[in-house]
């Protein structure tokens, strides 16, 4: 019996008691799956910045883990205990949630999925178009070199943006039949892995005419320069460390595709617009990818306004989705939400 | 009775704990009831199974890294099954996926046996190939849940002559983790093969000695855990209704829940009881944290901080008892 009152006792010493904030402006429950990824901070940060301006939210739930689909369908659930008025989710899959999101949406919660799509009609998607992205680098990649072979360095293998990604890049393959993929690798979207990942592939002395990145960018060049092979054409995201290397590396050519982790803000930003009673016609909003490629004066211009000392490396440099997001370069990445 | 109390000491301070965690949540979140339980107990649905299997491999002095990786395969074959079967083929699927993952225990179970090969190493390997093997199933997530499945694990039981205001507090979630874990654990832990998984994780020689067969034992204690991975595979399946290739977080969260429910790493030492209680206190945290909106990347140092305390408490406690 002392043993367990002991236990008891530490127990609530640990944990403290809190009491639950409650006013008279909204609650926005925030779920994501991805932690310590540039890209996804990005799109948290933007989140918090926009409900901060917003004015209209008190207070941000945050469930933010590295987890599964599952994991996630935990964490929307304790986000409907917890009460919320709305869910931003950045979803793991597009159907593996619908049960979760449908039960939030019973309990009279606006959901709005960013990111990437979900099947479930009582939801709201805000979403950059992955295919696409694919298809606009991949197109101007296989022009630029005409006939010649590349190096196809995906995302996260079984991931449904990967998914939707290839799709894409296999129809910009087709319609250029000069086209080889000489190598097909899954870096995960790691920085690290990503880079040993194309050293291992020019140490084996394979000529490559060209690299697709799904993002992880800025280190692909860094090998290529490092290891002193030719500078072939490198297609990546608008993150700030390789829009960086396009206007400063010498002799490099290549084109950033934007993809904003700023999605998130827009996102947040439909949310508040429903729960203030603004419902769109439209359940779906799908955000186009932009081009910019040091090949040309036009994306040399581009490349050169978007350039950003202040951001981290990598982020993408799009940190604004206009018509969507209100908040100022400042604002996103002092990273606060209403509240802190 | 005292004697009774000392001897699962341990699995009642984690049941006051739970109970306390309960409370706490309540006063946290005043509407919190029948709902939240019934989420709470599907979250866990996995994290159970996953622990479960871990705990028996640790009790027979072993541990089993793939474990994870095995839950995907298992994951991904239900629901490309499923997929291809549709509702008719339930029971099939089920019993296809269960003897795949007795298949894939017993293979780890025998490597390490027969090549003698440390089973961290051995199984560390086998999480890639199980993973590989997972990736070769489906590539992405995909394949679907037999509608039939997925329904019992979802909702409240219904039980005649109970009243409702009672069983809407009883999830089906909870009654499938329970009659799972009873079917295999209760005849296994009162047989002689269960008192041979003890005696092995104990100490191999003295049981060895005593006639035990060693190899086998093992071989049998990772088969079992991959019966129970292979449950926590469909449990995912059936609660998200798609496969995912990609493992999830179980295997850390299992190691965790094994230790904290008392079982002892090195073997010979605890029950499944405890682990599982250990299970929804870490969910109930989960929960809490959530529902106090502390900042995500406290809570897992919150969440790794309490179980460090909670073990460290009991281990000095236990100390304490001894002297005394």
């Amino acid at each position: 019996m002392k043993r367990l009152l002991q236990t008891a006792a530490v127990a609530a010493l640990a944990i403290g008691a809190a009491g639950a904030a409650s006013a008279d402006g909204f609650t926005i429950g925030i779920s994501n799956t991805v932690q310590g990824n540039g890209w996804r901070e990005q799109m948290v940060c933007s989140m918090k910045a926009q409900a901060l301006v917003s004015g209209a939210v008190d207070g941000l739930n945050i469930a933010h883990r590295n987890t599964d689909a599952a994991g996630q369908l935990e964490d929307i659930r304790n986000l409907i205990q917890a009460g919320v008025d709305a869910i931003v989710v950045n979803p793991a899959n597009p159907d593996a949630l619908n049960d979760a999101i449908r039960e939030a949406t019973e309990a009279g919660i606006v959901v709005v999925a960013v990111d990437q799509s979900v099947s479930e009609e009582s939801a709201f998607v805000v979403s950059n178009n992955q295919e696409e992205y694919a298809y606009l680098g991949a197109s101007w990649l296989f022009e630029q070199i005409g006939e010649g072979s590349v190096v196809y360095m995906r995302g996260a293998a079984g991931a449904s943006a990967d998914d939707d990604r290839d799709a894409g890049f296999q129809r910009a393959l087709a319609e250029n039949p000069g086209i080889t993929v000489v190598h097909e690798v899954f870096t995960g979207w790691q920085q690290d892995q990503g880079k040993q990942q194309i050293l291992d592939f020019i140490a084996t002395g394979i000529p490559f005419d060209g690299v697709w990145t799904s993002g992880i960018d800025n280190v692909i060049v860094d090998a290529l320069v490092e290891s002193d092979v030719p500078l072939v054409p490198v297609v990546g995201a608008d993150n700030a460390g390789f829009v960086g290397q396009l206007a400063s590396v010498d002799g490099l050519v290549g084109a950033a595709v934007s993809n904003p982790g700023s999605i998130g803000g827009a996102g947040m930003a439909l949310a508040i617009q429903i729960l203030q009673g603004d419902v769109p016609e439209d359940r779906m909003v799908l955000v186009d990818p932009a081009l910019w490629t040091n090949a040309t004066e036009e994306g040399q211009a581009q490349i050169a306004a978007a350039q950003n000392p202040d951001l981290d490396p990598e982020w993408p440099v799009s940190v604004s989705i206009d018509g969507w997001t209100t908040y100022s370069m400042e604002e996103i990445i002092a990273c606060r939400g209403p509240g802190e | 009775m005292i004697r009774l109390l000392q001897k699962n000491g341990w699995v009642l301070g984690l049941v006051a704990l739970m109970v306390l965690l309960f409370v706490m949540t309540k006063v946290i979140q005043p509407n919190f009831g029948a709902s939240g339980i019934g989420a709470l107990s599907r979250a866990a649905l996995p994290f159970a199974f996953a622990t479960a299997g871990m705990a028996i491999v640790v009790i027979v002095g072993g541990i089993d890294l793939s474990v994870a990786s095995m839950m995907a395969v298992a994951g991904v074959a239900s629901a490309a099954l499923m997929h291809a079967l549709g509702n008719e083929g339930s029971l099939l699927v089920i019993l296809a996926v269960l003897a795949l993952g007795l298949a894939m225990g017993a293979i780890n179970g025998a490597l390490i046996v027969v090549t003698k090969v440390p089973d961290i190493v051995v199984t560390l390997a086998m999480l890639f190939v199980w993973e590989g093997v997972a990736l070769l199933i489906l590539s992405a997530p995909g394949g679907s849940a037999a509608p039939a499945l997925r329904a019992i694990i979802t909702g409240p039981v219904s039980v005649p002559f109970l009243p409702e205001a009672i069983t809407a507090f009883i999830p089906k979630s909870l009654v499938v983790l329970v009659v799972c874990l009873a079917v295999v654990w209760v005849p296994l832990s009162h047989s002689k093969l269960g008192l041979w998984i003890y005696a092995v994780g104990s100490d191999p020689l003295a049981a060895f000695r005593s006639g035990v067969p060693i190899g086998l034992t093992r071989i049998v204690a990772y088969a079992l855990c991959g019966l129970f991975a292979a449950l926590g595979g469909l449990s995912l399946t059936l609660s998200t209704g798609i496969g995912e290739p990609i493992p999830g977080p179980y295997l850390m969260a299992s190691v965790a829940a094994v230790v904290l429910g008392g079982v002892v790493l090195g073997g010979g030492v605890g029950g499944l009881l405890g682990p599982i209680i250990a299970v929804f206190i870490l969910r109930i945290l989960r929960m809490d944290l959530t529902l106090l909106s502390v900042d995500p990347n406290v809570s897992a140092i919150i969440e790794g901080t309490i179980m460090a305390v909670v073990v460290m408490f009991g281990g000095l406690v236990a100390l304490r008892g001894r002297r005394a």
